[in-house]
């Protein structure tokens, strides 16, 4: 039995199928591609494939991650090569890794994500970006409402920002908590910034790509975030430029 | 995939399934316009998700696409939101793979599959910009082509139709592709194009023909209006399935569809002759697919699709000669491949029901039995060779294998139906239950009981059917009836373990009123589409007092066309075309069914319909006789 990470880009009109067609586009390439991977027991069997974080509907990626249980393989190239010649273009495999036996999934693993957002030409915020960025950055709580299943719920999302910068070419790059415990939604942020800056959030402003999926860690410096697979990182990544071996401290 | 796309991230961001509109699903087609002489847009007028899960389309998209010169695309109809954004925004319909304008492309094909389609029809031309009668329509646009079930009576969208195939599409477009090209190279005028198709075999070209009425309000006569014009056009049929195209690589949704699995057509046609059903008599002759063939199209559709069920597809798939072989065959390499097998229409006796306990769960799935009527007086009336017998027969053994849920489907108002054939329903059904507890001992049901669901639709009266002739019944009767039926069920003793569930009325009367008749409706279905109607195939959208005040506004009579039993002599709207299945059969058929006879199937014997001009399928098989 192998357990197979593999990250995967996103990007172009496929951008708009919701996580879960994703999900069922990639069953059924691997379907095509014959990957022996491994099926569940009992009566309606079904693959062993786990996504990490979702990407809402509209957002592109370059760091995204599936996990594969597979019976067998030839070697990790070859399972790349047929996924990606059974794909259509826009969603595209980077690279995969074998991972211990013992490993958690993509789906429990997650601990943050990072993101850079850009602004629709003609829906750029009216108010000075990075002066007003440093100002919310500066907060020592920062109270957010969040949808939940219930109704909203009141949060403080200061600590689930990580690491946050305006960019030269005006674009927040941000790194969020994220996963199960404590996620912050890139989308939230944006709303809380704007709402710092006291300004009313245009409909569909801000553009996000996500650049990296990230677990956690800790060693003597402390708690740690790092991509999920080191090998290959973004240029655009904090995790190439803040990052040793990968690792940010948070 | 396409990285242009017809809408702006803001409007796909609004609406909801963006993934209706993008296109670039695995196994479509995108080619270099350049490269093509012809645009084809094809257009199944509903939404994406139900357009998307016929076989016919990617059938015909498969093959237009093998051609060099023709680059062929899909077109659905916007949902209703979309459909707002499209108007305010002023954005044209775009094909789903080009996402180029509609308006910009040689042919704008329609398949009608269903008379409640009608208005998306038009929602669709209008929204490409295109005009929607085809007398206002110059060379800047679209030929506009109808083909399916509903282009066997296509007087009451004539109007809006520049060409309609008659038939089976995989025989004759090649030829009306050729003679666009060379109308297009000559420079002719597209009336003079259109004299042309009106001389390929099988397409009928509506405004070449006059049709009169009489003061009753019946039709006159038919005529020609130029030399050499057909009168009567005459189905294409495809004559060896076996060596037919069939899509290897059919176009995957991204989101889930009515279908969402591979679908295979073992057969074409059906031998059964039921009286009602009209696709019954469409597609005579029966011609089945070569076993061998169908094989290899499972492992190959398989492959090429990764989806993990497969279905087998026919109007009766249990008549299907070589069935036995071709599921074990199925079992196996399903089986071994982690796929799910479904089999819609099965006729349940031993054999299937040891299929099924083999693909299924038994525990989930229900057993489907389709009676039709309640009695067996009214079954040979509409010559549903399915008799009580049968049914409990059937219900036994499969309450032996473990089956406790059963749906049972019947219709309401078929022609000389009593009392007493309504009050069938609620009899039969209670002697299901009844065969449930006598074979299942209390100890042995775990808890568990039976479970009964009978549903009842109205009847409707199509055209190239026996029933052609009859008197349909009103709303008031419908519902009279679907209320006796109710109160049948609830006299029986096991009561509690039978659910009812009916049509509604409304939607049926229309259907009805659309299915036979003339080319005085285009006006209507214009006005009420001008009013807002579309989907009416939805009952959240289904606006039925508009429908009947444009009626009354039009001077037609509801009654005419729905309650008004036609005579012999009388010339039917749809007169001008020949499905195969002659007119003199079909009365035969009728006056048989006014004496409660059933006909043999084709199996059997023949009755002489008059497929056998095809020569090809099972009229050309010894038959074996009525035992």
């Amino acid at each position: 039995m192998i357990k197979l990470r593999l990250k995967y880009k996103k990007h172009g009109p496929i951008r708009f199928l919701g996580h879960l067609d994703v999900m069922r586009y990639v069953q059924k390439a691997i379907r095509r591609a014959e990957i022996d991977i491994k099926y569940s027991e009992g009566y309606s069997p079904h693959q062993i494939l786990s996504f990490a974080q979702p990407l809402s509907v509209g957002s592109t990626t370059d760091g995204d991650y599936m996990d594969m249980t597979l019976n067998s393989m030839i070697s990790v190239e070859d399972v790349v090569a047929r996924l990606q010649d059974n794909m259509n273009e826009g969603l595209d495999v980077i690279c995969a890794k074998v991972l211990p036996e013992k490993c958690e999934n993509a789906m429990t693993s997650v601990a943050a994500c990072e993101y850079m957002i850009s602004f629709r030409n003609g829906k750029e915020p009216s108010f000075d970006l990075k002066d007003t960025f440093e100002r919310f950055m500066a907060l020592d709580t920062i109270p957010a409402m969040k949808k939940t299943k219930n109704g909203e719920k009141e949060i403080d999302i200061r600590p689930l920002i990580f690491r946050g910068e305006i960019t030269d070419d005006n674009k927040i790059h941000v790194l969020l908590s994220a996963g199960s415990a404590s996620n912050l939604k890139a989308s939230l942020f944006v709303s809380s910034l704007y709402r710092f800056a006291g300004e009313k959030e245009p409909e569909f402003a801000a553009v996000y790509n996500r650049i990296d999926t990230y677990l956690s860690g800790e060693d003597e410096d402390g708690p740690y975030v790092v991509p999920m697979i080191t090998d290959v990182i973004s240029d655009a990544s904090f995790a190439r430029t803040l990052g040793n071996e990968g690792k940010i401290h948070v | 995939m396409n990285e242009k796309l017809a809408l702006s991230d803001e409007i796909l961001l609004s609406i909801s399934k963006p993934e209706r509109y993008i296109g670039g699903e695995v196994n479509s087609v995108v080619k270099n316009p350049d490269d093509v002489k012809i645009r084809f847009a094809f257009c199944f007028p509903d939404v994406y998700e139900i357009g998307m899960s016929h076989l016919g389309i990617q059938i015909l998209y498969g093959l237009f696409n093998e051609y060099d010169d023709v680059w062929c695309e899909r077109v659905f109809s916007p949902w209703a939101d979309m459909d707002n954004v499209l108007r305010q925004e002023k954005i044209p319909l775009f094909a789903l793979e080009s996402q180029d304008p509609v308006k910009d492309f040689d042919f704008l094909g329609f398949t009608l599959q269903y008379e409640m389609c009608y208005t998306n029809i038009l929602q669709v031309l209008d929204l490409s910009n295109v005009p929607i009668f085809a007398k206002d329509r110059t060379w800047d646009d679209p030929i506009v082509i109808g083909g399916g079930p509903c282009s066997y009576n296509p007087e009451p969208i004539a109007d809006f139709f520049d060409i309609f195939y008659i038939g089976e599409g995989e025989t004759k477009y090649r030829e009306l592709f050729d003679l666009y090209e060379k109308a297009k190279e000559e420079g002719v005028s597209r009336e003079e194009f259109l004299y042309k198709c009106s001389q390929i075999h099988g397409l009928y070209v509506p405004s070449l023909y006059d049709i009169s009425y009489n003061e009753d309000g019946t039709i006159k006569a038919i005529t020609p209006l130029k030399e050499g014009v057909p009168a009567v056009v005459k189905k294409e049929m495809c004559t060896d399935l076996t060596n037919a195209y069939y899509p290897m690589k059919p176009v995957m949704p991204f989101i889930r569809v009515t279908q969402d699995r591979v679908v295979m057509e073992v057969m074409r046609g059906c031998i059964r002759g039921c009286r009602f059903c009209q696709a019954g008599q469409l597609y005579r002759p029966l011609r089945e697919r070569d076993v061998e063939k169908l094989k290899e199209y499972a492992i190959t559709l398989l492959k090429n699709t990764g989806y993990e069920e497969i279905s087998l597809s026919s109007l009766s798939t249990s008549d299907y000669s070589h069935l036995n072989e071709l599921l074990d065959f199925l079992i196996d390499y399903c089986n071994e491949h982690k796929v799910n097998i479904s089999l819609p229409s099965l006729r349940i006796d031993a054999f299937s029901l040891d299929v099924m306990s083999k693909v299924q769960d038994v525990k989930k799935s229900s057993l489907t039995f389709a009676p039709e009527a309640g009695t067996q007086r009214m079954r040979n009336v509409i010559n549903k060779g399915l008799t009580e017998e049968d049914i409990l027969r059937g219900a036994h053994e499969a309450f032996e294998g473990g089956w406790n849920k059963v749906k049972l489907y019947f219709m309401l108002g078929l022609p000389g139906e009593t009392e007493d054939d309504i009050l069938g329903i609620g009899d039969i059904a209670n002697k299901i239950a009844v065969e449930y507890f006598e074979t299942v001992p209390k100890e042995k049901r775990n808890g568990r009981t039976i479970d009964i669901v009978a549903s009842t639709s109205f009847f409707v009266p199509k055209p190239f059917t026996p029933f052609q002739w009859a008197s349909m019944n009103t709303k008031d009767e419908f519902l009279d009836k679907a209320n006796i039926t109710r109160k049948g069920i609830m006299s029986q003793l096991n009561q509690k373990h039978i659910k009812y569930n009916w049509h509604e009325a409304d939607a049926s009367m229309l259907e009805g009123i659309l299915a036979r008749g003339d080319r005085r409706l285009a006006k209507v279905i214009y006005n009420v589409y001008k009013r807002g109607c579309i989907f009416d195939a939805w009952s959240e959208y289904f606006k039925n007092d508009i429908w009947m005040e444009e009626l009354e506004k039009a001077g037609l009579d509801i009654l005419f066309y729905v309650k008004r039993e036609r005579t012999k002599d009388e010339i039917l709207p749809w007169d001008m075309i020949d499905c195969g299945v002659s007119k003199e059969f079909l009365w035969r058929e009728w006056l048989r069914s006014k004496e409660g006879v059933v006909s043999p199937n084709c199996r059997q014997a023949c009755m002489g319909c008059g497929g056998a001009y095809y020569g090809v399928g099972i009229c050309i098989e010894p038959k074996i006789g009525v035992n």
